[in-house]
């Protein structure tokens, strides 16, 4: 008889004199996603160099189970120092082994370098991802060789196993598991304890312990990874539990399409078996227990444990009606306990090491750690086990690392497809069975699926209603059906097609569903609908009423991404295809139809449609920008003339000639008005002419559009300020039927720091103002702007070609990550030598004889996530420091000045002096004024004030004529599809991106020269070739629906 | 004996009854489909709803396949349950729009409009026809195959099988095989107009088995894709 006492003696092996046996141990990392990404290639090439540098005596390679970064596959943790190369390639092994192995250089390009950041971190346990970890069940991941018994002994491996046998009794057990207060894993978080004793209780002989393998969440690999990490730990809680219940035979049900940890388990059950571990008389105490491996055959519902059972039994699997619960009625009609892979798993480190041990980590109704399959749009992929409580910021931030490209987090699909969607609102919510339920999602088996602002709520829900339709087992009419058409409506809505009455609908089959089911897949269905809509309810209406998808992934909708999510509607994809043809001309014709200052887009927009754009999604975006300069560039044909249009419609005022007063001014007059712009300024232009500097915006170029505009029949009127000059009432007494307030957010705010009245402190708008007006300014050598957004760039680069000017200093308290500035703008204002500091903040200004002549500062850390998705800075006591300037410039913000509606004023307005208007209309409270850009929004962006004028001229076209102000709203489509031309071979393969020509820096020291130049006619067209044409894919849609 | 609360009352019943036959027993309705005293107990077709449980932590569970507990507290026609069996009766219509009884159903439970886009699929997946066939008739000619959306009720290969002794049995037991509602409005209303039950297939047609032959002489099934094709 072999005691387990006797083995662990006779292999005499722990982890001290295992290790000894070699100077180094490389783990290699064989879980599913390093071995996907070329683990075991990594593995043969690496051994075959150390061999060839004679150092297999000194080095081993271990293949071990997953490693939990996955994003970072291939794997190898050096061991004993915890060096963490990731990303390997075979090419990169014979310099790494040479360098490290023989000379003992850790390879600095092999490890970790964060986003972001630029330094590599050496150690597995200094990375973010493992720092925050709690490994309990995963505590051999990445450290034993699974396929190796005596490795797990090594580590404390089968301990429990012959302490619950030999030292305790089976109620003892029982107790401990209860005390732990240990809960089901699977998702529903059934006490486990409990259901031991029920099982145990229970009547009959025969009894079955079952572990439930099934898992198959789209985006769930936590109980594959523990098969595949340490397959021997769930062996051991099966026995353990099996000894506790009474039951002499025990199943585990593995999807077929987990082959690795099939092989491992299969492997692991043999050994277990040699040693005397499973089988008859374990460890020579009288326990008699086996377990066998039943293979699914890939049904979801099978997870489910009465098809579970059922599929054990040999039958279709199918749910049975609970009551009778398996513990009373399981397995062959025998009293059956069925854990989930991760329970059973639990087990062994519980009796180790106590339940007190285990009641302490977690929340008071969740105990332990969770294990989460970190998924989606998340910087750290991979798998995470965390100690229950811990919020969801934590996860996605400081383990997860963020989202990545910049994107802002949206939501996260926690417990898989019939979990639900939990916003960014509720980041804070410490994660447990209970809280998550409370937020209408649920723990699942633990995938979390993390969606960024380019993921349609809508479309998500779709998805998981798809894979919900095909995995349901049918029986169900509540659950086939309902799942069928909550599939169909949402199809229907994603297609633009919905009406408000489908969410009625939905809500209410969801419900439906959701009660009538039988078994816990139908029962939680209609989750993904309800959680959606319960915190995205206005996406869906985006959908239903006014056709927008803004993630721009519902093609039916969108039909190119760039042009849906143009605000004026420009037709991207044509002109492009227009310049790629050669048309230039044409592309010139296609963007002044929806765009009446094109010039100015052209050099200025923040282009949200390259953003967007789905060749970007891989690579780079097309330089749809660029390709517009060039369009109005080459496609410009001469003037033939001045042909003012005279109007003879309806008088329409308009108060401000910044790039909203214009464009509607515009419109209007395409519809037969004759607008009047009263700009209270010199010039026209607003913000255009006055914020935005020349060399981003050169006059000539602005002057062009506007002599366009008013050769339309636009009449501005200059050096007519209102409430000064004349008030809103006087113009209706004039015969104005209708006024238009779009006089811009021109007022900077306050920094509101101690001495900022003092002499030399100037407001950026004034600045630029008074500059752009021809004003004298007067600047010190050394300027402070204070600020991140493009106000504060802008000034910070004039200040910079003031000759007068020696050195600019942009203060800024957040990041480079956080600046609100366009990235080119920051970009461009580092080259020319203007000095950011950032996480930094002014707290005082210093002044001799009331002039400035420093400011005092203080560093700022980055905080935890607030609710804009960023980083609050925190300021660092102790870190203040001065800083000398000659002026200090304020530009954190800006905010409309609404002193010229006069100081009565009737207008509703928001704290922040903006306008309050319908948002649909752009009405304000007053009859016949309607409001837009910046005075509505705050400062935003030129593309926005103009679609504002676009709507507010559709607004007050009805309003004159008396009809109700409501619009229909369609699906984006292109006015005509133009013939994509066809590429050779190596055009289709040729993904660069073309960037517009700078002008150099050194030419643009001390002038206003422009700097964008634009693209040259080769390289235009070389672009305008990259672009995918994904208004095709809709018009293939649409000309199938016209043949039915 | 099981002592439970039925409605607010407090009533007893033998062991090994489930929510149904107890409620059959005291006179309670409870519309069914998927139900058939001679045959074994399924639960698919969602009518026959209870609510149970303390309240604040109700749930509904079909009554057929729900064995009776001592102190149940069972209630039956509560709102939550009405408006679960009024929707299972809509999703009903939608695909069987014309079954005369699910439309008597519908007109009961005053269920007046489809807002589901209606097919045609003469067949509810109850399962009547494949418990029939196995349990009453030995025979097991028929099956469910696939699952979810795609699940339907077949032949194994879909071929004439070799064990079905055309008995009709089948045919028989179906409540949604009956002559189509030739009522003059449109199809997504519920037009309730046909006053007398039409006779089911069996009785127009005893002689030709469509459902296992495919004759085509009732008319219902030409032309369909999923139509067993005739063993050569």
């Amino acid at each position: 008889m072999t005691t387990f006492l006797q083995l662990a003696v006779k292999e005499h092996i722990n982890e001290e004199v295992r290790l000894k046996q070699y100077r180094t141990h490389l783990l290699v990392c064989a879980g599913t996603g390093c071995v996907a990404a070329g683990s075991f290639e990594i593995k043969k090439v690496l051994e075959k160099e150390i061999a060839k540098h004679k150092l297999q005596n000194e080095v081993a390679v271990i293949a071990t189970g997953c490693n939990g970064f996955c994003e970072r596959g291939p794997i190898v943790v050096v061991q004993p120092d915890g060096i963490f190369y990731q990303k390997l390639s075979a090419e990169d092994i014979p310099f790494l082994v040479k360098e490290h192995f023989l000379k003992g250089r850790p390879v600095q390009k092999l490890m970790y370098i964060p986003p972001e950041e630029e330094k590599p971190i050496p150690k597995l346990m200094d990375i973010g991802f493992f720092k925050h970890q709690r490994l309990i069940v995963l505590k051999n991941r990445g450290r034993i060789d699974p396929e190796n018994i005596e490795e797990y002994i090594a580590f404390n491996g089968y301990q429990a196993l012959e302490k619950a046998l030999s030292k305790m009794r089976s109620e003892e057990i029982l107790s401990e598991i209860k005390n732990s207060q240990l809960r089901g894993r699977g998702g529903a978080g059934f006490p486990t304890g409990l259901k031991w004793e029920l099982c145990r209780k229970a009547s009959g002989n025969g009894k079955y312990v079952v572990c439930n393998a099934d898992e198959g969440d789209p985006g769930a690999f936590m109980d594959r990874s523990i098969l595949e990490a340490d397959p021997h730990a769930v062996i051991e809680g099966m026995t353990i539990g099996a000894r506790a219940i009474g039951a002499g035979y025990g199943y585990i049900y593995i999807r077929t399409e987990y082959p690795l940890a099939l092989k491992r388990l299969k492997i692991a059950i043999r050994q277990a078996k040699e040693y005397g571990l499973l089988g008859k008389n374990i460890l020579g105490t009288g326990l008699d227990f086996s377990v066998e491996l039943v293979q699914g055959a890939g049904a979801f519902v099978s997870g489910e444990e009465t098809s579970l059972l059922a599929a054990i039994e040999g039958k279709v699997g199918v749910p049975k009606q609970r009551p009778p619960y398996p513990v009373q009625k399981g397995l062959f009609n025998k009293p059956t306990n069925i854990n989930n892979v991760e329970t059973w798993a639990n087990i062994p480190q519980i009796i180790l090491k106590g339940a007190k041990w285990f009641a302490e980590m977690g929340t008071e109704g969740s105990k332990g750690t969770k294990i989460f399959s970190l998924v989606g749009k998340i910087n750290n992929t991979g798998l995470v086990e965390v100690p229950m409580g811990i919020t969801l910021k934590d996860i996605i931030y400081e383990i997860g690392g963020g989202i990545p490209k910049h994107r802002s987090f949206k939501a996260v699909q926690t417990g898989g497809p019939s979990g639900g969607c939990i916003p960014k609102k509720l980041l804070d919510l410490p994660i447990d069975y209970e809280t998550l339920k409370k937020a209408g999602s649920m723990m699942g088996s633990g995938g979390m699926i993390v969606m960024d602002e380019d993921t349609c709520i809508v479309d998500v829900a779709k998805y998981f209603m798809n894979f919900l339709r095909d995995e349901s087992c049918g029986k169900c009419l509540s659950c086939r059906e309902g799942t069928q058409r909550m599939w169909e409506i949402l199809n229907k809505i994603t297609k633009g097609q919905g009406t408000m009455q489908d969410i009625e609908l939905l809500e209410e089959l969801a419900i439906a569903t959701r009660d009538a089911s039988m078994c816990g897949l139908g029962q939680s269905a209609g989750n993904p609908v309800l959680s959606t809509l319960r915190y995205f309810r206005d996406e869906y209406i985006a959908h239903i009423k006014y056709k927008k998808c803004s993630a721009a992934v519902c093609k039916e909708i969108i039909s190119s991404p760039c042009q849906h999510t143009c605000p004026i509607d420009t037709e991207a994809p044509q002109y492009i295809a227009y310049i790629a043809r050669g048309e230039f001309k044409k592309a010139y014709e296609i963007i002044l139809k929806d765009n009446p200052l094109l010039g100015v887009c052209s050099l200025v927009c923040h282009h949200p449609c390259e953003t967007k754009c789905r060749a970007g999604q891989g690579g780079d975006p097309i330089s749809i920008r660029a390709l517009k300069r060039f369009a109005v560039e080459y496609g410009n044909g001469k003037s033939t003339g001045r042909k003012k249009k005279t109007p003879t419609g309806e008088k329409v005022a308009i108060i401000g000639s910044g790039p909203s007063g214009l464009t509607a001014a515009h419109s209007l007059t395409e519809m037969g008005y004759a607008p009047t712009i009263f700009e209270a300024k010199p010039v026209a232009g607003g913000m255009l002419v006055l914020g935005i500097p020349e060399y981003r915006l050169p006059r000539q170029i602005l002057n062009e559009d506007i002599r366009r505009i008013i050769d339309a029949g636009v009449e501005i009127k200059t050096n007519q300020q209102l409430g000064r000059d004349f008030t809103t009432n006087d113009l209706f007494e004039r015969g104005y039927k209708a006024i238009y307030l779009a006089f811009g957010a021109h007022h900077s705010i306050r920094l509101a720091i101690p001495n900022e009245d003092a002499q030399g402190v100037i407001p950026a708008m004034q600045l630029l103002t008074d500059f752009h007006l021809g004003k004298k300014i007067k600047l010190g050598k050394v300027v402070a702007i204070v600020g991140g957004g493009n106000s504060a760039v802008d000034a910070a680069r004039t200040a910079n070609r003031l000759p007068e000017v020696e050195k600019v200093i942009i203060v800024y308290r957040r990041t480079r990550t956080e600046m609100p500035a366009y990235e080119e703008e920051v970009n461009a204002a580092l080259k020319e030598g203007i000095d950011i500091k950032f996480l930094t903040t002014p707290t005082n200004v210093t002044t001799k004889d009331k002039k400035v002549t420093g400011i005092e500062c203080i560093n700022m850390e980055l905080g935890s996530v607030d609710e804009s998705g960023r980083r609050r800075p925190i300021p660092i006591k102790g870190s203040e420091f001065q800083l000398r300037i000659d002026t200090l410039v304020q530009a954190i913000s800006e905010q409309p000045d609404i002193s010229c509606l006069g100081e009565d004023y009737e207008f509703n307005v928001s704290g922040w002096n903006t306008v309050v208007v319908d948002n649909t209309t752009l009405a304000t409270n007053v009859n016949g004024v309607f409001a837009g850009g910046d005075v509505i929004r705050g400062p935003s962006t030129v593309i926005q004030a103009m679609a504002d004028g676009k709507k507010v001229a559709q607004s007050i076209d009805r309003y004159i004529k008396g009809k109700p102000i409501e619009f229909t709203y369609t699906v984006t489509r292109p006015s005509i599809y133009v013939e994509p031309v066809k590429l050779k071979v190596e055009e289709v393969f040729d993904t660069q991106r073309q960037e517009a020509k700078q002008l150099s820096v050194a030419n643009r020291n001390k002038n206003f020269k422009g700097v964008d130049l634009g693209l040259d006619k080769k390289s235009a067209i070389r672009e305008a070739k990259r672009c995918l044409r994904c208004d095709f894919e809709v018009k293939e849609l649409d000309d199938k629906k016209e043949k039915k | 004996m099981i002592v439970f609360t039925l409605n607010g009352l407090e009533v007893q019943i033998p062991e090994g009854y489930t929510i149904l036959e107890a409620c059959k027993f005291y006179g309670i309705e409870i519309p069914t489909l998927c139900y058939d005293e001679g045959l074994s107990p399924y639960g698919g077709c969602r009518l026959c709803l209870v609510e149970i449980g303390e309240e604040g932590q109700t749930k509904l569970v079909s009554s057929c396949t729900y064995p009776l507990e001592q102190e149940l507290k069972v209630r039956t026609n509560t709102k939550r349950v009405i408006n679960a069996r009024k929707m299972m009766i809509e999703l009903l219509l939608s695909v069987c729009p014309s079954s005369k009884t699910i439309q008597d159903l519908a007109s009961k439970y005053n269920v007046r409009k489809i807002r589901f886009p209606v097919r045609n699929d003469d067949c509810i997946l109850c399962g009547l026809c494949v418990r029939m066939c196995k349990e009453q008739m030995q025979s097991g000619a028929i099956g469910f195959v696939k699952r979810g959306y795609k699940k339907k009720i077949t032949t194994p290969f879909n071929i004439k099988s070799e064990v079905c002794r055309l008995c009709g049995g089948c045919i028989y037991i179906c409540p949604a095989c009956q002559l189509r509602c030739q009522g003059p409005a449109a199809s997504t209303d519920v037009c309730n107009a046909c006053l007398s039950l039409e006779p089911t297939c069996i009785e127009t047609h005893d002689d030709y088995q469509c459902w296992m032959g495919t004759t085509g002489d009732c008319g219902t099934c030409e032309g369909r894709p999923d139509q067993i094709k005739k063993k050569k």
